[in-house]
């Protein structure tokens, strides 16, 4: 097969491929910029200042203090999650009228290979594009954002670029993987010509995830203990004990997302032994046919609200520990005078950074639920325009589609919150000890009820959204197709 | 006044007219064929009959009662209560089983789910799928999951039955099965039904057959009527 | 013709006389045109001139007309090659309704070919419900209803090539009209 053909054919497409096209793009180009961002701030030179190793160019303490400066990249990182989830989310979009036509170019004779070509083609294309227009807004954004004060110092650390072949390995590294995920998810096609997949029973799910949560946290709760062992060399113990920290996180939050899959299936179960309505039945079906559709769907969503139920139980830990100094400065000095009061809202400031990232993170999230769920409805447009046919009232079916969207998001939010705060829990202690003053850590209820309102609420618009796409859906129009 | 009659039906989608002006009648407990080439309108005009489409124009009477001008959820519980609609695929949901989805409409109608199912497994009897009764659509072949559909479509034992090409996807002799299986039952039920092929074989199932060339009936069968117009 | 060797075939379960033969003839091939006892007499008498049966002896209690036949070994090769044989698949295209149809247009008649085309279309349909409705009857055998089904198929045949006929004809109609 010829380059040109290649092309043409991946880029022989409708509307909904467009939309994929310009999504995948999008999330390749976001996910260059903030992984750019993140290998500026590892490339911040430091010089030794007193007993603080700082980088007295920039404004903000955040940057400008090495010590906090793994943080802003870890949240970075963690930002290009639920954009690469969205990625994911988009290239689900208009799948089955692509998995079609890849099987008509399969039944015309390409060989499976050539298929996954053509399609690992038009998404490689696609982040390349987007790759470069990351690229261009990473060097164009640097221009505009130089801006010394009139001390020098500088907002964001624009004077300091990573090596090339660090950015050169990122504009590769992302289009690479991108097709990677591309020809996994096009596995099924490349097996058969004939694209259709027979809808059979999956097993039931079985409760294993709970495991790696317990794992998960029994992982951050050595995190502590081990560092107190391993006091000798706090480079090397550093670098371990992020991994284990790094462990103990991703086993509870790959818990927590595999886990709404049994969560669906026992939910479902549970709906279809004591609903009565039809829609009920509808919707337990649905959960229990194919449960992963809730991990797979929601991941991003729950990997954001296990680490906002870890900040908020950070931030608690924190606050108590402030609390706590301040309890023991005043009763060495009655007077009440507290004699170096410490920069409390330096670090509350910080918080306030990641609590904004994890909103960002929620709303991308939610933008891949509302792909998903529209996805799911539009690809069952023709069983939805036969029921209403048959005179079932749209309200059933919308109400199916709520019952079968919010019940695992639900039962998943309140899992991953709790999950979050037990995280940070294992990690700190429950209790705070500053010269014999000893205060129990409370749980942060109204933070976690804020985000788990958040993100129910994110849901609530997605399947609003939803419910406009069924409406389009169920137009009998849809009956000629 | 006939049982199920239509007056002048014209309906276009976009600006390609699909039926221009069709008269019809059906008596009860006939079983009537309306065929004619692919593209004649015939799927359209079964769609203005059971109430699923609104025509342009023209009037379609049921019982003695206008049902183009109902509303939108009056032509719903009508195609509920008192009609069934059988298609050429696809209308089974994939997650539920035979019998929850032939119970399905009984559970719209409020009926106790243990009755529905009962009542479910009578109709898949009926129609010799009782054995798939706890089988998912994609677990069946096409002739078991069509006569699926047709249990589905008699469950709540209507008066008329619209079908549109229902053995269109099936080899000859599963499709011979659903038809005579429903055949037989809208006999037994005094149904009336509209059946809707461009199959001569399948046509000859009806009692009476009427042709239908470019939007409009064609009783001679010249098959000319829109050079003569 | 195919009666010797239905005949033939009617004898392998054992001897049977004229009369028999006619009813078994009748019985077995339902919707077939009924044989004629003449026509039986005469096969058989043919059969025995060529060696394939042999009179198997008579009632007693009855004239010549009685006489029972059996296969001989020979009947029974001969059977067994015309099962086996294949049948020319329609060797030569003829048809009272070919015929009419070209011959109308042969005469310059369109719209007497099409008026015809139509009323054969409607006698063909009636035709085919009345052998729907024979294959749909709960107390048909096996033999009703793959007869049965050999009148459908040919019927559907019939009809196809009717309809596509009456389709050449409006156009044709159309051209000669529309000049």
């Amino acid at each position: 097969m010829k380059p040109g053909t290649l092309v043409r054919l991946a880029l022989a497409g409708t509307r909904s491929d467009t939309v994929r096209v310009a999504l995948t793009g999008l999330s390749a180009g976001l996910a260059t910029l903030a992984y750019l961002a993140a290998l500026t701030v590892i490339v911040i030179p430091t010089v030794e200042d007193g007993g603080g190793r700082v980088s007295p160019q920039y404004r903000h303490a955040l940057i400008a203090e090495a010590g906090l400066r793994p943080g802003v990249v870890v949240v970075l990182v963690l930002l290009t999650v639920p954009v690469l989830a969205l990625a994911g989310q988009c290239a689900l979009l208009g799948a089955p009228s692509r998995d079609r036509r890849l099987s008509a170019i399969r039944l015309a004779g390409a060989s499976p290979g050539q298929a996954i070509a053509i399609a690992a083609t038009e998404t490689g294309l696609a982040s390349v594009l987007g790759t470069v227009v990351g690229l261009g807004a990473y060097f164009g954004g640097r221009e505009f954002l130089h801006r010394p004060d009139a001390d020098g110092r500088l907002p964001l650390p624009t004077d300091v670029v990573p090596p090339v072949w660090w950015i050169a390995a990122v504009c590769v590294g992302i289009p690479v993987v991108a097709m990677l995920f591309a020809v996994l998810q096009l596995r099924r096609v490349a097996v058969t010509p004939f694209g259709v997949v027979r809808r059979v029973r999956t097993r039931a799910p079985l409760p294993w995830p709970g495991a790696l949560i317990v794992v998960g946290l029994i992982a951050t709760a050595t995190v502590v203990p081990l560092s107190r062992q391993l006091e000798g060399d706090p480079e090397e113990s550093g670098a371990l004990l992020l991994v284990v920290l790094l462990c103990g996180l991703g086993c509870a939050t790959i818990g927590v997302v595999t886990g709404t899959g049994w969560i669906s299936y026992r939910t479902g179960w549970l709906m279809h032994r004591f609903g009565r309505r039809p829609a009920t039945l509808l919707a337990a079906r649905r959960l229990m046919a194919d449960p992963w559709s809730g991990s797979r769907t929601l991941a991003a969503l729950l990997a954001c609200l296990v680490f906002g139920g870890g900040a908020a139980g950070v931030r608690s830990s924190f606050a108590t520990d402030f609390e706590a100094e301040r309890l023991a400065a005043q009763r060495s000095d009655p007077s009440g005078v507290i004699i170096e009061p410490r920069d409390t809202d330096f670090y509350f400031g910080a918080f306030n950074l990641v609590n904004i990232a994890i909103g960002v993170g929620l709303v991308i999230a939610a933008g891949g639920l509302i792909v998903a769920l529209a996805e799911s409805i539009v690809s069952r447009r023709r069983a939805y325009a036969a029921l209403v046919a048959t005179g079932v009232p749209r309200s059933t079916l919308a109400k199916a589609v709520m019952w079968q969207s919010l019940v695992p998001a639900a039962a998943g939010i309140v899992v991953a919150l709790a999950v979050g705060a037990a995280l940070s829990q294992s990690l700190f202690g429950d209790e705070v000890e500053r010269e014999g003053i000893v205060l129990e850590v409370p749980v942060p209820v109204d933070d976690l009820a804020l985000l788990g309102a958040g993100a129910v609420a994110a849901v609530l618009a997605v399947v609003g959204v939803g419910l406009l796409f069924l409406r389009a859906s169920t137009a009998l129009e849809e009956l000629r197709v | 006044m006939s049982y199920l009659s239509a007056r002048g039906l014209v309906r276009s989608y976009g600006r390609t007219p699909a039926l221009r002006g069709v008269n019809l009648d059906v008596e009860e407990g006939e079983i009537v064929a309306v065929t004619g080439p692919s593209g004649c309108g015939k799927s359209t005009l079964l769609h203005c009959l059971a109430g699923i489409l609104r025509p342009d124009a023209g009037e379609v009477t049921y019982r003695g009662r206008r049902i183009d001008t109902l509303s939108e959820g009056a032509r719903a519980a009508l195609r509920r209560t008192e009609f069934g609609v059988l298609f050429q695929f696809g209308q089974l949901v994939a997650e539920l089983t035979a019998a929850e989805n032939v119970a399905l409409p009984l559970l719209l109608a409020g009926t106790g789910r243990r009755e529905a199912r009962t009542a479910a497994l009578s109709w898949l009897d009926r129609l010799g799928v009782a054995d798939f009764a706890d089988q998912r659509p994609g677990e069946m072949s096409g002739g078991q999951q069509q006569r699926c559909a047709v249990a589905r479509a008699l469950v709540t034992e209507p008066r008329v039955l619209f079908c549109d090409e229902p053995t269109g996807a099936l080899d000859s002799l599963a499709g011979e099965q659903v038809l005579g299986h429903l055949v037989r039952l809208a006999r037994e039920q005094r149904t009336t039904v509209v059946l809707v092929t461009h199959d001569v074989q399948v046509a000859a199932y009806g009692d009476r057959e009427i042709m239908l060339r470019d939007g409009a009936a064609d009783p001679t069968g010249l098959g000319t009527v829109a050079a003569q117009q | 013709m195919s009666t010797p060797h239905v005949l033939l075939g009617l004898l392998v379960d054992g001897p049977k006389h004229g009369y028999d033969l006619k009813r078994a003839h009748d019985l077995k091939l339902p919707r077939a045109k009924p044989v004629a006892f003449g026509q039986v007499y005469a096969t058989l008498g043919r059969l025995v001139r060529d060696g394939l049966v042999v009179p198997a002896g008579q009632d007693r209690d009855a004239g010549p007309d009685r006489t029972s036949y059996e296969l001989t070994e020979e009947g029974r090769k001969a059977l067994k090659e015309w099962i086996a044989a294949v049948e020319a698949p329609m060797p030569h295209l003829s048809s009272v309704l070919l015929a009419k149809v070209v011959v109308a247009l042969l005469v310059g008649d369109v719209n007497q070919a099409r008026e015809y085309l139509a009323a054969q279309r409607a006698a063909h349909t009636t035709r085919l419900r009345e052998l729907t409705g024979v294959k749909t009857d709960p107390d048909a055998s096996l033999s009703d209803v793959i007869a049965a089904d050999f009148g459908i198929a040919h019927l559907d045949a019939d009809l196809r090539w009717l309809q596509t006929t009456l389709d050449r004809v409006a156009d044709l109609h159309r051209e000669v009209t529309t000049r």
